[in-house]
């Protein structure tokens, strides 16, 4: 039993690293990822008042949810558009393991991606990062928790554009509402409550604890918890979308 | 003979549609098995359900003794399937295409190099192993995606129109491949609406029709079973009008003994039950319309003819939609 898992394990890191080579790179994408979320930021930070250790958080939760979103919209509906989805398909393998395989390579990306923007915006603020172990892994399960929701958007969409505009309707929602630029207290309670099942909350919370070092640890592992769960239950849906839709 | 495929009232449903209708397949470990029929008429429906791609709506079926349902994983990793388009990735190197394979399928990490170098040698692209896959031609795509299926050694290779959309050397090439491989032990089953194919390659054929197995047996006995039927080749001294093609074709489809008829070229194939009765009668219209006889001949049917006369469809039929599908493809 361990043993398939690991199997599966093993193999879903080979899907990712394929994919990492017959995707990622062609991405136009890419910038999608990372300019959305800045142009939002700078929209709003001009209207308000600046304090780094509650904006840059935020900022690397966006900019992991963009661009995680963005490149497994690539990812997944151009193995679907071109047929090799069916070499998947064919191999000993079950689309848990397909997915997870198509997540993993979303969440080194995710990965590479807040470094890329994390270290420069802290040197320019000035804040030193004090749990950067803690932030680390805040950012691998955040990353790992949207690039499991891109995966189940993009099994549900025929087209890349279509599985950007399916995102979009996630994204912009959540952008607003989850705590990135207003701390979710300072929120109406209905949209506190609504918050509370959206897990860019759980991942700009987790973050913001990490980096500033504010709230409780408790809080910390009760949001990286939650993250995990969200991953899981994306990945199972996500599984049972993208079998549905190859019928 | 050890039976490696065994299919028992296979059926897949797409709304209306009996793409396939209760099927019972037998394939031996070691033949070459083809599964021969029109456009749409199950073939690849079902070696996507054979293959654990889609499932079945009723019915059961085991490969290497493997439930195709309920042991899918353990099926898989007998099997290497090579579908109707090429599916390498055209983004990597046919190289780490094979190796990509090696990896899914638990090719020990110290056999994957030797593996793949031996199947880019037998299939001729050694030379071009780290070109990136976009600038093979289909033919190359075609062979680089047999090899990919054969990385873990199964047992049995399914392979859906091997030969389609190819050029003729391609083709040839393929079925010489295709052979040798069989000689290596490898169970191949594979579809095809090639008739002639199916005759070179196969050692039994089964045709399909409608989502039906309408006939089975090695393309002798099919040929046989049409030897019942007798064949009249004749030609005529006329012009090359089409409308007085079709209709002299029509007269004589009409004539008394004659079950159908085919054009090929300027030549008529009479498929009558009685040769003897039957070619009085067709000199008697010839005289009386003035029709001057080149040739007649009677013919050996082929597996073409056992075709026609097991099915009631025209050979011409499959390359018209052969023609219009290619079509498609281009547009
Ligand atoms: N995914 C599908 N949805 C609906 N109908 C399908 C689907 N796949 C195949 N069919 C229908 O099933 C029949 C058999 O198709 P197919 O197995 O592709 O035939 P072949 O491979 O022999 O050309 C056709 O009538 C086809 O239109
Ligand atoms: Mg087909």
């Amino acid at each position: 039993m361990a043993k398939t898992w690991i199997k599966s394990l093993i193999k879903a890191f080979y899907i990712a690293k394929k994919d990492a080579k017959v995707y990622y790179f062609k991405a136009p994408n890419f910038t999608y990822g990372l300019l959305m979320p800045f142009a939002l930021f700078i929209a709003f930070s001009l209207s308000g008042q600046i304090n780094p250790l509650l904006i840059i958080p935020g900022l690397i939760s966006l900019v992991i949810l963009f661009g995680t979103t963005s490149i497994e919209a690539v990812a997944v509906v151009l193995e679907k558009q071109t047929g090799t989805i069916e070499r998947l398909l064919i191999a000993p393998i079950s689309f848990f393991t397909i997915v997870l395989g198509k997540a993993l390579a979303g969440l080194f990306f995710g990965l590479i991606l807040s470094i890329i923007i994390l270290i420069p915006s802290a040197i320019i603020s000035g804040i030193s990062i004090a749990n950067p172990l803690l932030v680390l892994i805040a950012i691998i399960i955040s990353s790992l928790t949207f690039s499991t929701l891109g995966v189940l958007v993009s099994a549900y969409a025929k087209w890349v554009p279509e599985a950007q505009m399916l995102s979009n309707f996630l994204r912009f929602p959540m952008a607003f509402i989850c705590g990135v630029f207003l701390p979710i207290e300072n929120m109406p309670i209905q949209l506190v409550i609504i918050a509370r099942f959206l897990p860019l909350t759980y991942s700009v919370e987790a973050l913001r604890i990490s980096v500033g070092n504010s709230i409780s640890i408790f809080t910390y592992l009760i949001d990286i918890v939650a993250l995990i769960l969200f991953s899981f239950i994306f990945l199972i849906i996500g599984s049972k979308i993208l079998q549905k839709r190859l019928e | 003979m050890n039976i490696i495929i065994k299919t028992k009232s296979l059926t897949k449903q797409y709304g209306h549609i009996l793409a396939v209708d209760h099927i019972d397949l037998e394939v031996f470990e070691g033949e070459i098995f083809g599964l021969l029929g029109p456009n749409g008429a199950g073939k690849t429906t079902t070696i996507r359900m054979l293959t654990g791609q889609i499932k079945p709506t009723f019915g059961e079926a085991w490969i290497a003794g493997y439930d195709i349902i309920h042991e899918s994983i353990k099926a898989k990793e007998s099997i290497g399937v090579v579908p109707e388009v090429s599916n390498v990735y055209d983004e990597m190197s046919a190289w780490e295409n094979l190796i990509f394979a090696a990896e899914l399928y638990d090719v020990p990490r110290s056999e994957r190099s030797k593996r793949a170098i031996e199947l880019l040698k037998f299939f001729g692209l050694y030379e071009r192993k780290e070109d990136k896959v976009a600038n093979f031609s289909k033919g190359m795509k075609r062979r680089l995606t047999i090899a990919t299926a054969l990385i873990h050694k199964p047992k049995v290779i399914f392979l859906d129109e091997p030969t389609t959309g190819l050029d003729v050397q391609s083709s040839r090439m393929i079925r010489i491949l295709l052979k040798q491989l069989n000689k290596t032990g490898v169970t191949i089953f594979l579809t095809t609406h090639y008739i002639e194919e199916a005759d070179q390659l196969c050692h039994r054929i089964a045709i399909i029709n409608k989502g039906k197995i309408i006939a089975l047996g090695s393309p002798e006995e099919l040929k046989t079973k049409a030897e019942e039927e007798h064949i009249i080749e004749i030609s005529f001294s006329i012009s090359k009008d089409v409308e007085e093609y079709e209709d002299i074709e029509n007269q004589l489809k009409n004539l008394n003994y004659v079950n159908s008829i085919s054009r090929i070229g300027d030549k008529f194939r009479l498929y009558v039950e009685n040769t003897s009765e039957a070619i009085p009668i067709i000199i008697d219209f010839c005289r009386k319309n003035n029709l001057k006889i080149i040739s007649i001949n009677t013919l050996k049917p082929s597996l073409e003819d056992a075709f026609v006369k097991i099915t009631g469809l025209s050979p011409e039929i499959m390359k018209i939609e052969k023609e219009t599908k290619k079509r498609v493809s281009l547009g």
